[in-house]
C-alpha cells in the first residue's frame, strides 16, 4: 500500500522524525562516542553545598543553608562544631532570622515553600506557600511581614506570618535572587541576576528594586547600567551614609570578542548606590531612561529617608547639589588579575570594611570603606567604572577562601566573618582584627569528590581562564543563561551576535551552539573555548570529562506551568491542539516542514536538532540556518530566537514571522497564539 | 418626659428634613493646560489616597496637594500619550494604564508596557482598565484581555469565544463582593463574568432585536454600553449608554431618561456609584442620583456666566436651581472618581475637582428660601435665588474662581 502523508500526517511525522534521528545519530556517532556516558542516576554522594549563612543575633551560632542536601546546619561559634541540622525543602538557598533570632526562615527554591523553624531547637514549625523559586526571604522589623524573593515568579511576596498567607505580591526584574531590609527597618531591597529585556544590540541595564515595608509598595526601581548579575546587598551603617554595596558583572557583550585583557570582555564590580543629598521634589518619580552605551552613572530618584541621610559622604567632583541616588561602579579586579563572580557582601558593624566574595575567585576581598570614600570623592563617576586600577586604592586585602566562596556575615561583635564555601562544604573564618584567614570549620560533607563535583567546581572556577576573568559560571549564573546576546564570531567583526543559552537539561539536545558547529560538549567546551575565550591551556583531558559530566547532569527546574498531575488546563489542552494542527484555520493543509512538532518534536526534547531557517537572519548574521533549540521550561529562557532579538514569546511570531518561515501563525487569532504560549510554557 | 420627648421627635423630623436636601458640591478647582496638565482633554481618573491620577489625550497626570506635581509622557516611558484607563492596585500600589497604543504598568517610578505584539494582550486600542486580586483586566477594541501577574498567562475573551454581539468593550467594574465582573460593551450590552463559574453571560435588550428596552425596567436601557460601575454597598451595578442610565441589582434593572428623571442627558459616558450616590457623566453635565430619596441633582457650567449652576430635580420631578460661584470645566463629562467626599471629574475641557463645603452648601439652600414643604404643588417652579447666585452677603467663598 503506498504510504500517503496526507492520509497519515502523524504517521508521517514520527517515520520522518525517526529517519532524522538515525541519521543524525550516525553522523555523528563517533564524536558521541568522545563524550562520558553519564548514567542516569550516578551514584553522587549528598554534598551539603553551603549557600548562604547568617549568625544569631548573639553571635553564638551560625545558621547555614545547605543547597545540596536540602538541610539548615546550626553550628556553635565557641566551638566551630556542627551542633544541629535539619532537613527542609528542596534547594534551599535563602536564609532569614526574626530581629530576636528565635524564628527562622529559609527560602526552598524548587519546594515553592519557605520553612519556618525554631532558633533553638532548630524544628521546622510550618511550611509556607511562596511563589515560584523563592531565593531570597527578610522578615520585616516587627516580625509581621516575610518578604520572599520568588526567582522563577520574577516578584516578592508579602507573607502574613500571622496566618502564613500571602498578602500581596510586588514584581520585580528577572530572577531576583537576593534581598536585605535595611537598618531601620523602612525598605526591603531587592537585586536582580538578568538584566531588563531589552534590544539584544543594547547595553544591559539591571535593577535594585526598592520596597517601602511602611506603605507596602515598590517605592523605587533604581536602574543599574551597563550591569548584570546584581547579587548581595549590604548597607552601610547610617553614620556612614547609609550607602549599598551590591556586586556584578560589567558584560561588554556588544563588542567583537577579539580583545580580552583590559577588561574588554567583562569586569567585576560592585555598585555603590548613595542616598541624594537632598530632599527628591516629587516623590515616586520615574527615573530618567538610561541610554547609552557607556552609561555608568545612573540618576535615579530615591525617596529620602532618615537612615540614607547622605551623612558623610560629600558629593563628588562636578557632582554638585544631586536631588536623586547616585549609583557609582568600582571594578574591584586588578589590571593583570580579576576577581570574578562577586557575590557575597557584608559590613563591619563599625563600617570600616565591606566584605566581597568572590565566587569564581576563591577569595573573599576587604574594602576599606574610608578610602571607597575617598576615591570616589576625587573621581567622577563617568570614569570610574571601567577602569582597572581603581580596586588597589581601597581593597586592602584578598584572603584566601575555600572553593567558591559565596554568602559572607559579620560577628555582632564585629572580630569575626565567616564565609560560606560552597563547594568546600566549609566556612572559611576569617580574623577581623588582623585581616587574616584564622580557621576553616568543616561542616561535615562527604570526603570524596566526585566527578561530578570536580567537574562543578571547575565550573564555577575562573583560574583556568586568561588573568582570572571569568568562569564558565561568570556567563550562565544559576547554570543557566545571562541574558545578554553576544558578538562571539571573529570572522566578521560585529556580524553573528548569539544569545547565551540555558545549561539546563542540555545532556541530549547535540549538537550545541547556535550554528550547530559542536556535535557535543568535549567539543563545545573544549581546546576552542580554551583557546577563543578563556585564551589559555583550558581543561586537560580529566578535567574537560569531568566539566561535561557535570553540564550533562544540570538538571531541568520543575515546570511551574504544568499541574502537579500533568493535566493541562483548558487554555494549554487548546494550545496543543494548536502546536499539532495539520490544518490552518481556513482548512489549508501546513506543510510538513512548517508544523510545530516537525522541528520541536516532544520526544527529543522538542527538538529535532537539526539548524533550520525559520527566517531569522538579521543584517548582522552570515548564516541563516540555526540550531532548533530545545523546549523544555522555555518560558525561563527569554529573550528568545538565535540573536535574542525577541524578547517575549509572543514577539516570535507577532513581530519575526511575518512570512510564516517559523512554523505556519499567520491565520491564528490571538486567543490562539496566546493558548499555544500557554502550552508551549508546559513543556 | 414630654418635653423629652417633643425634643427628639424635633430632632428627628429635622434630621429627616434636612436629610431630603441632597449634599452639593458648592466648590470646583479646575485643571487645564494653563495650569499644568497636558491636555484638555481628560478621559479618565484614578484616586489613590492623596493622589489623583488623571488620563488625557497627552499623557499622564498626577496631581498632589491640590498641584500638577508630575505630568508622564512617551519620553518617560508611557506606551502611548492617549491614556484612556487607570487602576491603581491597592495591594502593592501599581498603577495600570490603558491608552491607546497598549498597556502600561507604572510601579516604583519605571514604565513597563504590553502590546498586541509583546504581550498577549487582545488589542493595543484600550478603553477601560481593572485591577482585582492578581488579575488585570483590559478591556479592547477587540474584546477583554485578561493578564494573571502571578502566572503571567493572558487570556482573551471576543466574539470568537465569548458571547460578545460586538467586541468593542468600553468599561469594566470587578463585583468581587458578588464573585462576578461586569463589562460595558459598545453594541455588546452589559456582560456579565462570573468568576467561580469561569463563564460570561450577555445581558443586551430584552427582545434582542431593538437595540433598547421597550418598558422601562424590563432590561437593558440600550445595547451601546458606553461604561459600567459596581456599588460595593448596594450590590448593584450601573451601565451607562447613550440613551440613558441603567441600574442592576442582580434580578431587576432600574432605568433612567430625562424624561422622567433629573438626568442632565440621555447620553452618558460613564457612571459611578457608592453607598446611596449614583453618578451619571453626561454629554450636558454631571447629574447625581440619591438612589434612596430619587432626588436628583445636575452640576453645569453656566456657558454665558461661567458660573456653576446646580439644578435639583425633587421625588416629585420639581425642580430648584441654584447658581455656584464656580462651575465644572465643562459640561461633557467622560468620568468621574471619588476622594473621600470630594469628587473629580474628566470633561472634555479640563479636569475638576469638586469640594463639598457645608456652609458654603447651607448658605446655597439658605439663599434659595428652600422649604421643600412650600415647593409641593408649585409645579415647575423653582426656588429663587439671588440675581448672581452668590449667597446675600456677597461673600465668596475661598478658593472660587
Amino acid at each position: 500500500m503506498k504510504f500517503n502523508p496526507s492520509n497519515n500526517p502523524a504517521k508521517f511525522t514520527r517515520a520522518i522524525s525517526l529517519a532524522l534521528r538515525i541519521l543524525v545519530a550516525f553522523s555523528f556517532a563517533p564524536l558521541f562516542g568522545a563524550t562520558p556516558k553519564i548514567p542516569a542516576a550516578e551514584s553522587e554522594p549528598s554534598y551539603l553545598t553551603p549557600l548562604d549563612l547568617q549568625l544569631s543575633p548573639d553571635g553564638s551560632r551560625i545558621y547555614v543553608v545547605c543547597e545540596g542536601n536540602d538541610s539548615l546546619i546550626a553550628v556553635d561559634t565557641h566551638t566551630n562544631r556542627v551542633v544541629a541540622q535539619v532537613k527542609v525543602g528542596h534547594k534551599p538557598k535563602g536564609l532569614a532570622l526574626t530581629v530576636n533570632g528565635k524564628t527562622l526562615y529559609v527560602a526552598n527554591e524548587w519546594s515553592d515553600t519557605v520553612s519556618e523553624i525554631d532558633g533553638a531547637t532548630l524544628a521546622v514549625r510550618r511550611t509556607l506557600k511562596a511563589g515560584w523559586g523563592p531565593t531570597s526571604l527578610v522578615v520585616g522589623r516587627d516580625g509581621r511581614y516575610l518578604y520572599v524573593a520568588n526567582g522563577i515568579g520574577n516578584s516578592v511576596s508579602v507573607i502574613d506570618l500571622a496566618t502564613g498567607k500571602e498578602l500581596r505580591r510586588f514584581s520585580s526584574q528577572r530572577s531576583p535572587q537576593h534581598m536585605a531590609l535595611s537598618r531601620d527597618g523602612r525598605r526591603v531591597y531587592v537585586s536582580n541576576v538578568l538584566p531588563h529585556l531589552r534590544p539584544y544590540d543594547e547595553p544591559p541595564i539591571s535593577e535594585l528594586t526598592v520596597i517601602d515595608t511602611q506603605k507596602q509598595v515598590v517605592a523605587e526601581r533604581i536602574l543599574v547600567p551597563g550591569v548584570i548579575e546584581l547579587r548581595e546587598i549590604a548597607e552601610a551603617p547610617a553614620r556612614q551614609g547609609g550607602y549599598l554595596l551590591v556586586p556584578f558583572m560589567r558584560p561588554k557583550n556588544l563588542a567583537p570578542l577579539i580583545r580580552v585583557e583590559q577588561g574588554w570582555v567583562l569586569t567585576h564590580g560592585i555598585a555603590v548606590v548613595r542616598p541624594p543629598l537632598t530632599r527628591s521634589p516629587v516623590a515616586g518619580s520615574p527615573s530618567p531612561q538610561v541610554r547609552g552605551s557607556q552609561s555608568s552613572h545612573a540618576t535615579v530618584s530615591l525617596n529620602p529617608l532618615p537612615s540614607l541621610s547622605g551623612r558623610g559622604w560629600p558629593a563628588g567632583p562636578g557632582e554638585g547639589e544631586v536631588t536623586s541616588a547616585r549609583v557609582t561602579q568600582v571594578l574591584l579586579d586588578d589590571i593583570d588579575y580579576y576577581y570574578a563572580d562577586g557575590y557575597g557582601a557584608a559590613f563591619t558593624p563599625d563600617g570600616r570594611y565591606a566584605l566581597i566574595t568572590s565566587s569564581g575567585a576563591n577569595v573573599v576581598q576587604i574594602v576599606d570603606t574610608a578610602r571607597l570614600a575617598g576615591f570616589l570623592r576625587r573621581n567622577p563617576a563617568v570614569e570610574i567604572a571601567n577602569r582597572l586600577d581603581s580596586a588597589r586604592q581601597f581593597v586592602i586585602g584578598r584572603l584566601p577562601t575555600g572553593a567558591d566562596p559565596r554568602g559572607v556575615a559579620v560577628s555582632p561583635d564585629g572580630r569575626k566573618a565567616y564565609v560560606a564555601n560552597r563547594m568546600d562544604d566549609s566556612l572559611t573564618v576569617v580574623d577581623l582584627a588582623r585581616l587574616r584567614v584564622t580557621s576553616t570549620i568543616d561542616l561535615g560533607g562527604p570526603k570524596e569528590d566526585s566527578r561530578l563535583r570536580r567537574g562543578e567546581r571547575l565550573f564555577r572556577d575562573a583560574r583556568y581562564c586568561l588573568q582570572g576573568q571569568f568562569s564558565c559560571a561568570t556567563c550562565h549564573p544559576e547554570q543557566h543563561l545571562d541574558g545578554l546576546a553576544w558578538n562571539l564570531e571573529t570572522p566578521q567583526l560585529g556580524r553573528d551576535r548569539v544569545a547565551n543559552r540555558t545549561l539546563r537539561g542540555i545532556a541530549e539536545t547535540a549538537p550545541y551552539k547556535w550554528n550547530g558547529h559542536n556535535p557535543d560538549l568535549i567539543t563545545q567546551c573544549g581546546p576552542r573555548i580554551a583557546k577563543f575565550l578563556f585564551r589559555s591551556e583550558g581543561f586537560n583531558t580529566q578535567e574537560l570529562q569531568a566539566l561535561v559530566a557535570f553540564l550533562r547532569s544540570i538538571p531541568l527546574a520543575p515546570n511551574r506551568h504544568l499541574a502537579a498531575n500533568g493535566q493541562l488546563t483548558d487554555a494549554q489542552e487548546r494550545g496543543k491542539a494548536v502546536f499539532y494542527r495539520r490544518r490552518t484555520n481556513d482548512g489549508r493543509e501546513i506543510p510538513y516542514q512548517n508544523r510545530c512538532d516537525t522541528c520541536h518534536p516532544p520526544d527529543t526534547h522538542y527538538t529535532n536538532r537539526i539548524s533550520t531557517d525559520v527566517g531569522s537572519k538579521t543584517q548582522y548574521d552570515t548564516i541563516s540556518l540555526f540550531d532548533t533549540p530545545q523546549l523544555d521550561r522555555v518560558y525561563e529562557d527569554a529573550p528568545y530566537l538565535h540573536n535574542g532579538m525577541a524578547l517575549t514569546l509572543e514577539e516570535i511570531w507577532t513581530i519575526y514571522n511575518n512570512y510564516d518561515t517559523h512554523g505556519v501563525t499567520s491565520d491564528m487569532r490571538k486567543e490562539q497564539l496566546n493558548d499555544l504560549i500557554e502550552y508551549l510554557k508546559t513543556l | 418626659m414630654k418635653r423629652l420627648l417633643f425634643i427628639v421627635i424635633l430632632l428627628v423630623t429635622a434630621t429627616v428634613l434636612a436629610a431630603e436636601k441632597p449634599p452639593l458640591i458648592t466648590r470646583w478647582e479646575n485643571f487645564t493646560t494653563a495650569n499644568g496638565i497636558p491636555d484638555d482633554k481628560v478621559f479618565c481618573l484614578a484616586v489613590d489616597g492623596p493622589r489623583v491620577w488623571a488620563g488625557t489625550e497627552d499623557g499622564l497626570v498626577l496631581i498632589e496637594n491640590g498641584k500638577v506635581a508630575r505630568v508622564y509622557g512617551t519620553g518617560d516611558g508611557l506606551v502611548h500619550r492617549v491614556v484612556m484607563g487607570i487602576a491603581v492596585d491597592k495591594r502593592n500600589g501599581d498603577l495600570w494604564i490603558g491608552t491607546f497604543g497598549g498597556l502600561s504598568q507604572f510601579s516604583g517610578g519605571q514604565f513597563k508596557n504590553y502590546t498586541n505584539l509583546t504581550s498577549g494582550l487582545l488589542n493595543d486600542i484600550i478603553y477601560g482598565v481593572a485591577v482585582q486580586d492578581y488579575w488585570v483586566w483590559v478591556a479592547t477594541t477587540a474584546g477583554i484581555s485578561r493578564l494573571d501577574t502571578s502566572t503571567g498567562e493572558w487570556r482573551n475573551w471576543s466574539e470568537f469565544n465569548a458571547p460578545f454581539h460586538e467586541p468593542w468593550s468600553y468599561g469594566i467594574a470587578p463585583a468581587p463582593e458578588i464573585g462576578k465582573v461586569y463589562f460595558a460593551v459598545w453594541g455588546g450590552g452589559m456582560i456579565e463574568y462570573d468568576i467561580a463559574t469561569d463563564t460570561m453571560k450577555p445581558y443586551t435588550d430584552p427582545d434582542e432585536e431593538m437595540e433598547l428596552v421597550l418598558f422601562r425596567n424590563q432590561g437593558l436601557v440600550h445595547i451601546i454600553v458606553s461604561n459600567v460601575a459596581f456599588n460595593p454597598d448596594t450590590k448593584m451595578t450601573w451601565g451607562s449608554t447613550y440613551f440613558g442610565l441603567t441600574g442592576y441589582d442582580g434580578r431587576n434593572w432600574h432605568n433612567y431618561l430625562t424624561k422622567d428623571s433629573g438626568l442632565a442627558s440621555d447620553f452618558i459616558n460613564a457612571p459611578k456609584s457608592r453607598g446611596n450616590e449614583v453618578w451619571a457623566c453626561t454629554d450636558k453635565g454631571l447629574s447625581f442620583l440619591d438612589y434612596k430619596t430619587n432626588t436628583w441633582v445636575t452640576y453645569r457650567r453656566n456657558k454665558q456666566n461661567g458660573h456653576g449652576e446646580i439644578e435639583i430635580t425633587w421625588p416629585d420631578q420639581k425642580k430648584t436651581t441654584l447658581e455656584a460661584p464656580t462651575s465644572l470645566a465643562h459640561n461633557y463629562i467622560l468620568n468621574m472618581e471619588f476622594q473621600g467626599k470630594d469628587i473629580w471629574v474628566a470633561t472634555a475641557k479640563g479636569l475638576s475637582h469638586g469640594i463639598r463645603e457645608p456652609q458654603m452648601e447651607a448658605q446655597l439652600y439658605g439663599n434659595a428660601k428652600l422649604d421643600r414643604r412650600s415647593t409641593r404643588g408649585r409645579q415647575g417652579e423653582g426656588a429663587k435665588v439671588s440675581k448672581d447666585g452668590f449667597p446675600k452677603s456677597g461673600q465668596r467663598p475661598a478658593g472660587s474662581q
